[in-house]
C-alpha cells in the first residue's frame, strides 16, 4: 500500500517536472508563454466563478417557485439593470483586453531577433528524424550531427528551420512553443535555456506513419561543456580499435550503408540518413525511438521496419557475424 | 408533391421521403466507391522489406504488383533523386541516357531493366546491386519501367515538389 502511494506521488510529481512538458518551463521563451497560460487560466477562471455565482443567485431566488408567481423583478427599461449590464461588458472587455495584450506583447518578444543570440544551429526536418548543423568554430564549415541538440545554458541560439520533405513543427515543451517547418521556407526559434539538464523535442505536425518517433534530445549544459562537445563532433570518426571494429568498417563504408550515411574521415558520404560520424554518443538512434546500445544497433539494421514500419530505412541483409561487427563499429564511433 | 387528399397525400409523402433516402444512398455509395477507387493504388504493407531477392525472370509476378502501385513507382523516383541518378539521367539527358524516351522507344522489360541498373553500371564504376538495398532496386526498376506513362510532372518530381530533398552526396540543406 505505502509503496503504491509512492508510486502514484511519484507519477503525480512527475507531471510536474518532466523532460516534456510546457508546465515545467527552463527557458525565457517557454517561460514567457507559461506566464500567457497563467493569465490566460485567470482571466477565465475569475469570469467562469461570476458566471457560475449568478447562475447560482438566480436559482436560488427563484426557488420554491416563487418567482414564477410574482412579476420579473427588473423590467429590460430599468435603470439598475442598464448599470449592471454596463458593468458586466467593462467586465469581459478587460479581460479580453488583458488576454489579446499579454499575447500581443509574448509573440512580439518571441519573434523580435534577440541582441545576444550568439549561436546559429542549422535543424533540418526529415520524414522521420532531425539533421542538425553546428558551425565548425574552427573552419567555416558545417558540423552534422542527428537528432540532438546541445545548448550552451543563458545563451540565445538562433535555431534556423528547414524541410527537406512535408511539413513538419518543431517543439521542445520544457524550452519554447512550437514552430512550423515547411518545405521551401526559411523559419527560425530563438531558444534561451536557463537551467542546465535532458530535455526532449517532438514532431508536432503530422508528417507521416511514423511522425510519433521523431522525437529528439536536447541537452542544455555549461558553455565549457558545450564548446568541449562540439569541438569533439567536428572531429572525424575515430579509426577502428580492434578487427571486428575494422571488419565493422568495411561493412558500414563499403557496403549498402554508405549510399545514405556519412561517416566523416572514410569512403562513406552519402547524404540523405543520418551522419554517423559520433553515433556512438548520442543518446538514442532511431529519432528517440531506441536508446542507444550495441543490442539496438543490431535490431535497426536489421529489421527497421518492424522497430519503425514506414521509416526510410531499409533492411540491409547481412550474415550475423558482420552484423555483429557493423554494430561494435558504430556503437565505437564516440 | 402537396397533394390535396389528406390520407393518400400522408402515404405519398411517406413513400416519396424513403424513396429519396434509398436514393440519396445509393448516390452516397457510388461517390463513396469513385472516391476510393484509386486507394488500392497505393496498398502497401508495412512491414519486414519485401522482396529480397531480384527477379527471377520476365514472368516474374512480384514485378506486375511493382509496376501498377503508385507508391512503389514514387519512392523508385524519390531514391532516384537520392542515389543522383540525375546526375546522368537529367533534365538534360540525350540519347540513351533519356530514360523515359528510351522506354518509349524500346521498352525493355522488368527483369532486365533491374538488371542493366544493378550490374549494368559497374562498368562506370559503381555496383549499385551491392550499395543499394534489393527492396529500393525494385522500386527504382519500377519508376523507371513506368518513366514513358508518367504525367511531365511526375517525372521531373527532383526538380519540383522533392526539390528541398537531398540530391547525391553535393547536397548543401533544403531549399529555402
Amino acid at each position: 500500500m505505502k509503496r503504491r502511494a509512492a508510486l502514484a506521488a511519484t507519477l503525480a510529481l512527475g507531471g510536474c517536472s518532466g523532460v516534456q512538458t510546457p508546465l515545467a518551463p527552463v527557458a525565457d521563451q517557454a517561460h514567457s508563454q507559461y506566464d500567457l497560460l497563467l493569465l490566460m487560466l485567470w482571466v477565465c477562471g475569475i469570469i467562469y466563478l461570476l458566471v457560475l455565482g449568478f447562475l447560482v443567485l438566480g436559482l436560488w431566488r427563484a426557488r420554491g417557485g416563487r418567482a414564477a408567481a410574482v412579476a420579473p423583478l427588473l423590467e429590460p427599461a430599468d435603470k439598475r439593470l442598464g448599470r449592471l449590464f454596463a458593468v458586466w461588458v467593462a467586465i469581459i472587455v478587460v479581460g479580453l483586453l488583458l488576454l489579446a495584450g499579454g499575447s500581443f506583447l509574448v509573440e512580439r518578444s518571441l519573434a523580435a531577433a534577440q541582441a545576444d543570440e550568439t549561436l546559429r544551429v542549422r535543424v533540418t526536418a526529415h520524414q522521420y528524424w532531425w539533421r542538425v548543423a553546428y558551425r565548425d568554430p574552427a573552419g567555416g564549415g558545417w558540423v552534422e550531427t542527428a537528432n540532438e541538440l546541445h545548448l550552451p545554458v543563458g545563451r540565445t541560439a538562433r535555431i534556423e528551420l528547414g524541410s527537406a520533405d512535408v511539413i513538419h513543427s518543431f517543439w521542445v515543451p520544457n524550452i519554447s512553443g512550437k514552430m512550423d517547418v515547411i518545405p521551401g521556407r526559411a523559419n527560425a526559434i530563438d531558444l534561451t535555456p536557463r537551467r542546465l539538464g535532458w530535455f526532449r523535442g517532438q514532431c508536432a505536425e503530422f508528417c507521416g506513419p511514423q511522425h510519433a518517433h521523431m522525437a529528439f534530445d536536447v541537452k542544455v549544459e555549461t558553455p565549457a561543456a558545450f564548446a568541449a562537445w562540439l569541438a569533439v563532433e567536428a572531429r572525424p570518426a575515430r579509426a577502428p580499435g580492434n578487427a571486428e571494429q575494422a571488419r565493422g568498417m568495411q561493412v558500414v563504408t563499403q557496403g549498402q550503408c554508405a549510399m545514405c550515411h556519412t561517416v566523416r574521415g572514410t569512403a562513406a558520404a552519402g547524404r540523405n540518413g543520418p551522419d554517423l560520424t559520433h553515433i556512438g554518443s548520442r543518446r538514442s538512434i532511431a529519432a528517440g525511438a531506441l536508446s542507444m546500445t550495441r543490442a539496438h544497433l543490431q535490431g535497426w539494421i536489421a529489421n527497421p521496419q518492424a522497430i519503425k514500419p514506414g521509416t526510410m530505412m531499409p533492411a540491409v541483409t547481412l550474415s550475423p557475424a558482420d552484423a555483429d561487427a557493423a554494430a561494435a563499429y558504430l556503437e565505437s564511433l564516440k | 408533391m402537396m397533394d390535396a387528399g389528406a390520407v393518400t397525400g400522408e402515404a405519398k409523402r411517406h413513400r416519396a421521403i424513403i424513396q429519396f433516402g434509398a436514393r440519396d444512398w445509393t448516390l452516397g455509395a457510388a461517390i463513396l466507391l469513385l472516391l476510393t477507387a484509386a486507394c488500392t493504388q497505393e496498398n502497401r504493407t508495412l512491414g519486414p522489406d519485401q522482396p529480397q531477392t531480384p527477379p527471377n525472370g520476365p514472368g516474374d509476378p512480384r514485378a506486375q504488383y511493382f509496376e501498377s502501385n503508385d507508391y512503389q513507382v514514387s519512392q523508385g523516383g524519390r531514391y532516384f533523386t537520392w542515389y543522383g541518378c540525375g546526375s546522368c539521367h537529367g533534365d538534360d539527358a540525350r540519347g540513351s541516357l533519356d530514360l523515359a524516351a528510351d522506354q518509349q522507344r524500346q521498352p525493355v522489360s522488368f527483369d532486365l531493366l533491374y538488371a542493366v541498373i544493378a550490374d549494368g553500371h559497374k562498368r562506370f564504376g559503381h555496383d549499385y546491386g551491392a550499395k543499394i538495398p534489393t527492396e529500393q532496386l525494385w522500386q527504382i526498376a519500377a519508376y523507371v519501367h513506368e518513366l514513358a506513362s508518367l504525367k511531365p510532372e511526375r517525372r521531373r518530381r527532383q526538380d519540383l515538389d522533392q526539390a528541398g530533398e537531398p540530391q547525391g552526396s553535393t547536397w548543401s540543406g533544403p531549399v529555402r
